[in-house]
């Protein structure tokens, strides 16, 4: 039994050193540039997340204020757990895994909370084989189709929204995330996300049903 | 490879989601696109849905505002709180042991007599729990069992919070190797499903001398590790130490001389008699004297 080190190294100790091997070659160098204490890896991360976070801090929470405190406790966690983070999912996954959780404590004390327990009936099956998505925003011809009206209807309808299909909406569509990213990130499985997806557009759709009859291409078909 | 079952619109309007994701099997994506082709109100319908989604991938960001403040001010906390300081750690966690606040990374020598004073220890994790925090009980069944009882009086779901593993029983390992290891697995997966901070209350000391459990030297060499550990993880630690039935030198070595902090009537202190670790070790290993 060889002796121990003489005091405990987290980098040092084993379960860092060889799982970080499953993150992305960027990922392990940003964490080990902030495990250095590099400020400018971290302003980086900042500048990269700070916006989106709080555009999804407040999904969650009643007004701004809160909403940029439950960022900054993100924050916090970001920084306290860089020892402690494994690289088992990307950096952006787990910094939104710490929102989430924050904004959820935040959102059950200030009595607006999602949750995702008991939300879905149980799973069965398996997922079918996966094919890249079909929907492509850029080459869309109905790019330029929103109008202020249909934007603020927009808004109206998901702020109505139960907020565990709120925030599934928002990440896919509006954040643009992909199904895998929103998973990782709520700690979902992929049918439960689609399903609550599916759920949110078509309440989403049929109370805009008026608006898209007349956008172009609302009777096109494909 | 077409089925003979044809979809209906009922069927379709339920898989669009699944079908712009590109999630079908191929099957199923033969029949959804045969009936489309010949059906003008799921034409109508799906069409209605790209409008849609494409709409939301367009709604313009809340107001852009200048974060430059914002992101100056988290880069403040990066320079001043990251546990690369190892020194001045702001102290602003309720502790949840009298009215006390604990900073990330502190590790506390609980000291207590009467059973008033151990079912008050339940405090620690019923704080964490309503922060949001994961709690770690490591430590005998007969001494967990009343800390869970003791977060249940504070009207805290104990079920809900074990079933959502915010609330986790740890295994005791009869060396310090082994708790350690089984510690830092925890506080690793606390981190990796976003958990702010990892509480850890241990009840090493009931079962001394039992088959399986760890020897007072070893219960001695974890706390000493602890200490080392706990500056650079996102926890706080507090060891329950009983001082009607644990020998003197246990109460001494492993109570007085492994935590930095002291828990005693209600006041958390730094503990002038602490020893840093790296001396504690070799001086154990070198053997009473």
């Amino acid at each position: 039994m060889a002796p121990p080190r003489p005091c405990y190294d987290p980098a040092g100790w084993r379960g860092l050193g060889t799982s970080d091997q499953a993150a992305s070659r960027e990922d392990s160098a940003l964490l080990d540039a902030l495990r250095r204490g590099d400020a400018d890896a971290f302003a980086r991360l900042v500048a990269e997340h700070h916006a989106s976070l709080r555009r999804v801090a407040r999904l969650y929470v009643a007004n701004s204020a809160i909403a940029d405190e439950v960022v900054q406790d993100t924050w916090l966690g970001v920084i306290r757990g860089i020892w402690a983070f494994e690289g088992r999912s990307s950096i952006k996954t787990w910094i939104f895994r710490i929102l989430v959780n924050r904004a959820r404590t935040r959102g059950v004390r200030e009595g607006r909370s999602a949750s995702f327990i008991g939300a879905l009936p149980a799973e069965t099956g398996t997922g079918p084989d996966w094919t890249p998505p079909t929907l492509d925003r850029g080459s869309s011809p109905e790019q330029s189709l929103l109008t202020k009206e249909l934007g603020e209807r927009l808004r109206t309808v998901i702020d109505a929204l139960p907020s565990n299909l709120r925030i599934v909406l928002w990440l896919r569509d509006v954040e643009g995330w992909s199904s895998e990213e929103v998973c990782n990130a709520l700690a979902i499985h992929e049918t439960n996300q689609r399903v609550l997806l599916h759920r949110a557009r078509s309440r989403a759709r049929a109370a805009l049903e008026p608006y898209l009859e007349g956008a172009p291409g609302g009777a096109r078909g494909r | 490879m077409t089925s003979s079952a044809d979809m209906t619109c009922h069927e379709l309007m339920d898989l669009v989601t699944a079908y712009l994701d590109g999630a079908l099997s191929r099957e199923e994506r033969g029949r959804f696109d045969a009936h489309h082709r010949g059906c003008a109100r799921c034409q109508s319908h799906l069409s209605q849905m790209r409008v849609m989604v494409s709409a939301l991938g367009q709604l313009e960001r809340p107001v852009r505002e200048d974060l430059s403040a914002e992101h100056g001010r988290m880069l403040g906390l990066f320079r001043t709180r990251g546990l690369h300081h190892r020194e001045q750690r702001t102290r602003d966690v309720p502790l949840g042991l009298g009215s006390e606040l604990a900073a990330i990374g502190d590790h506390v020598g609980c000291f207590w007599e009467s059973e008033r004073e151990f079912d008050a220890i339940a405090g620690f994790l019923a704080a964490g729990a309503s922060l949001g925090e994961a709690c770690v009980l490591i430590g005998h069944d007969a001494a967990n069992e009343r800390m869970l009882a003791g977060l249940a009086r504070r009207d805290l779901n104990v079920g809900a919070l074990m079933q959502e593993n915010q609330l986790q029983v740890a295994s005791v390992r009869s060396s310090a190797e082994g708790l350690l290891f089984e510690v830092d697995q925890r506080i690793k997966e606390a981190v990796h499903r976003g958990m702010p901070t990892v509480r850890i209350l241990g009840n090493l000391n009931w079962e001394r001398g039992t088959a399986g459990w760890p020897s007072d030297r070893e219960i001695m060499r974890i706390e000493a590790h602890i200490t080392s550990a706990a500056e650079r993880l996102p926890c706080i630690v507090v060891c329950a130490y009983d001082v009607t039935t644990l020998p003197g030198p246990m109460l001494l070595k492993g109570g007085l001389e492994c935590h930095p902090l002291t828990f005693r009537r209600d006041c958390l202190r730094h503990n002038e008699h602490h020893v840093p670790p790296e001396r504690f070790l070799e001086e154990l290993s070198a053997g009473p004297g």
